[in-house]
């Protein structure tokens, strides 16, 4: 303990010179301005400025990286608080209680949450992985496919909670979205499925373009679809922060979020997506008002907000520990030490403290930057809302086009963002929810894989899901989850009844 | 605070934005006119960021930059293993601003597609060598954990049960899949593939402990030898690797094997000769400089410099060893489930 605050203590002393202290800032600015671009993520953002950081020495490089991983992953919350289109995969439940808080004149309040929420998460997260990171680093790399596949079934199960309507149409919402999933070059054959000869398709459909399509472009549809326009907000500067109401609903959000966020974070792999997902089931579930989710419930924004920036820290856990390059971010980070000569390994922390105990500092420093940078830009960003849809609109469709075309530069990548956008409009005219959609297209490229690797090690015998204590452990837990819900189901049947009428009488 | 005046100046900075914005594209405009090259030039990675071809652009890139004076970017177009990637830059413009850092598996798709009978991503004829840079043999490592001490150990075990022990890869018909794929061949083994989505997933897959070998590049592996958690039993490559001098090759066991995961530079067929040549000069330059040199240093891939034509020849052997070892994986079967 003493050991550790003494490294800290140098850590800081790293941190806190004016180099390091700049490269931090320079790396949350840019990180928040790439985070707010939609479509751009924090993958894109991180990749282009690799090349900058090769001319500085190993800790500045490392830090300026950290600071725009995770100031995007601030960011991102803006534009789907505001415009409901999520910067990438992780906000996409942002989305959709953020936008409605927005719509009810609260937007200021859910972007302080957010930037609050990610501050607390982002703080505990680094603590978690300051004390835990050897310990953890080897029980994650035991997530092999079979673990993988049984902890994305979970996933699945968070579907559940994903529509305040009709069971039956989320459902049906999540089977196009894994239908959508299997779009793509056959993981373990080399095949091509749906391509319909293009090699862009090989890949699958992208997360991004497909949400931007289905939440940003259909609101901008819808709305241009309404009679009369609706009424500009003017939002005023006392409700810019959240009441003490607010305040007192998000605290146990947000510690959960960090909480899940952080374990799911540590897998390697992309599984940190779904954190976002699983969070805001989670509060869904054990909420006694689960009927304002959709509404503008503040709870789901700050748990998913909370889980997706802990997740952050969680992928870095294998990464500095191990020298395992846990996910597409933390390879680019290992990288960007690999060409300053720095090995990432289990030796890395006792070879080269100052850079291990001075990245670990910055983080402090990054998330007080953050919290310093985005509570004063809530005002200017709300004040965005000022301007009149037919300005405002014409300008956030070629953010999209842009963004989503930046990425992969990829033409295909925005003829996809048009066409889930008409989709888009026409599910939710029919009301339909579009969230699951998301989620079965996230899930189905990773459940698909992992499935499939697992019975190739096991030689085709689905024993290899019971066999293994992990594995079985999450399905049982699934299980008990499916059991319960299909008891309280039966229970209720009469109030489901009425509640999937409601949901029919609604347009 | 009143609202009026506050949307006014919201208004006015956009304008101002509008106009910045205008003025810029205005400006790339009329650098258009002067010879190559006047803009960003591109070199696709076809891979993850942090997999070989990643590593080995971005010091290239960074290299040319301060040849050419002209700004370099590197672009990770990834999937498909790999042919989303090179098949953009197959198909693009010939104008030299977009090139590729492509590996091995170049000579692979085409035959996948071959073998499935479908429209290629793209041909190899698409594509011109203009150097190689590095050509890393492949090493056989195993968990530690894992009895085998040789390359005979592993063998007569795998003898004894075909099927049964496992490797990652970093995807089906990938460079890692082929290696293994020519020892299997060799070796008279058979063993059990399960691929992953990039030479990084497949590394986490066998220190994990859920695979039991795998081939990766050097530059991958020797931090994980140092550490103690995986053994390198023989590497691919015609000599012995600098930096693991007690690691035998296969060729010196009695396999007649070699293979090299190499990365090397290609424009789209059809790019001018003299932007061709300004390309070469440049690569050349850029691998002789001594930050190139200590940024490979760094990486442990040594350089394998070769200009376009004795590429060309390297190239063409390699390719046909490749096709073979296609033809004899054919297409993969998949195990019945039970």
């Amino acid at each position: 303990m003493t050991e550790t605050l003494q490294n800290l203590y140098l850590g800081f002393s790293v941190a806190l010179t004016p180099n390091i202290l700049m490269y931090a800032f320079v790396g949350c600015v840019i990180g928040t301005l790439v985070g707010v671009l939609p479509g751009v993520g924090p993958l894109a953002g991180i990749s282009l400025l690799l090349p900058v950081s090769f001319g500085l020495n190993a800790t500045s490089a490392i830090v300026l990286l950290a600071g725009i991983y995770y100031g995007a992953m601030y960011g991102g919350s803006t534009t789907s608080i505001l415009m409901r289109i999520p910067g990438e995969a992780a906000s996409v439940m942002t989305c959709i209680d953020g936008y409605a808080m927005t719509r009810n004149g609260r937007a200021g309040p859910a972007l302080a949450i957010a930037a609050v929420g990610s501050y607390i998460a982002g703080t505990i997260s680094v603590v978690a992985l300051m004390f835990l990171a050897p310990p953890l680093a080897s029980f994650a790399l035991r997530f092999g496919p079979p673990e993988y596949f049984t902890l994305l079934l979970l996933g699945l199960l968070a579907l559940a909670y994903m529509s305040g309507g009709s069971m039956l149409k989320a459902l049906a919402m999540a089977v196009l979205g894994l239908l959508f999933g299997m779009i793509g070059i056959d993981p373990m054959t080399g095949f091509s499925r749906f391509s319909f000869g293009l090699v862009e398709l090989g890949d699958g459909l992208g997360v991004v373009p497909v949400a931007v399509g289905l939440f940003g472009l259909s609101e901008i549809l819808l709305t241009a679809g309404q009679p009369t326009a609706p009424a500009v907000t003017k939002p005023r500067l006392r409700e810019l922060l959240p009441s003490r109401e607010e305040w007192h609903d998000s605290v146990w959000p947000i510690g959960r979020g960090t909480v899940l966020g952080f374990l799911i974070g540590i897998i390697p792999g992309s599984a940190h997506i779904i954190s976002s997902f699983v969070s805001y089931a989670l509060e869904r579930r054990i909420s006694k008002h689960p009927e304002r989710f959709g509404q503008g419930a503040i709870e789901g924004v700050a748990g998913p907000e909370s889980a997706n920036n802990s997740a952050t820290s969680g992928a870095f856990v294998p990464m500095l520990a191990l020298g395992v390059p846990s996910g597409p971010i933390p390879a680019v980070m290992m990288a960007a030490m690999m060409v300053h000569g720095i090995s990432p390994g289990p030796l890395l922390i006792s070879q080269q403290p100052e850079l291990f105990w001075g990245f670990i500092a910055s983080m402090y420093v990054g998330n007080v930057v953050l919290l310093i940078l985005n509570l004063p830009l809530v005002g200017l960003f709300v004040n965005l809302l000022r301007v009149p849809y037919p300005l405002l609109h014409p300008g956030i469709l070629m953010f999209c086009v842009l963004g989503v075309y930046a990425v992969n530069g990829s033409v295909v990548d925005v003829g996809i963002m048009t066409l889930m956008g008409a989709l888009g409009y026409l599910l939710r005219k029919f009301d339909f929810e579009t969230a699951p959609v998301v989620l079965g297209l996230v899930l189905a490229p990773m459940m698909e894989m992992s499935f499939r690797q697992s019975l190739s090690m096991s030689s085709g015998s689905y024993s290899i899901f019971i066999t293994r204590p992990i594995a079985l452990t999450l399905l049982t837990v699934g299980l008990a989850l499916l059991l319960s819900s299909v008891i309280s189901f039966g229970m209720r049947k009469a109030d489901w009844r009425r509640r999937l009428g409601f949901a029919g009488a609604k347009d | 605070m009143t609202t009026i005046p506050n949307a006014r100046y919201i208004y006015a900075r956009a304008a101002a934005f509008i106009l910045v914005i205008l003025l810029c594209g205005s400006v790339t405009h009329s650098y258009a006119q002067e010879k190559y090259p006047n803009r960003p030039i591109t070199i696709v990675a076809p891979f993850p960021p942090g997999g070989v071809a990643d590593l080995t652009a971005r010091p290239v890139a960074a290299a040319m930059e301060k040849v050419l004076k002209n700004p370099v970017v590197v672009v990770n177009k990834t999937g498909a293993a790999g042919a989303v990637g090179m098949a953009s830059v197959a198909n693009s413009k010939p104008d030299g601003y977009n090139l590729l850092m492509a590996l091995s598996s170049i000579s692979i798709i085409p035959e996948a597609d071959k073998l499935f009978d479908r429209k290629p991503a793209y041909t190899m004829d698409q594509l011109i060598p203009i150097a190689l840079i590095s050509a890393d043999p492949t090493i056989f490592v195993v968990s530690a954990d894992r009895p085998w001490k040789s390359v005979k150990e592993f063998v007569d075990d795998a003898k004894k049960r075909p099927g049964q022990i496992s490797y990652s890869s970093s995807g089906v018909y990938g460079t890692l899949h082929m290696a293994m794929e020519m020892l299997s061949h060799a070796g008279g083994i058979s063993l059990k593939h399960v691929p992953y989505s990039g030479a990084g997933p497949a590394l986490t897959a066998i220190l994990g402990g859920h695979v039991d070998t795998l081939a990766s590049g050097p530059a991958v592996v020797i931090p994980h030898i140092k550490s103690g958690k995986l053994r390198p039993l023989a590497g691919w490559g015609a000599k012995r690797v600098e930096a693991l001098p007690n690691v035998p090759t296969f060729k010196e066991l009695g396999y007649d094997i070699e293979f090299y995961i190499w990365a090397g530079l290609f424009a789209p067929r059809g790019t001018p000769e003299p932007v061709m040549k300004s390309i070469r000069d440049s690569v050349r330059q850029a691998v002789n400089t001594p930050e190139f040199k200590a940024a490979m240093e760094k990486l442990q891939t040594p350089v394998a410099y070769l200009d376009a034509p004795e590429f060309r020849k390297f190239w063409d052997k390699d390719a046909k060893m490749l096709a073979n070892a296609i033809k004899r994986v054919g297409k993969v079967e998949i195990p019945e489930a039970k």
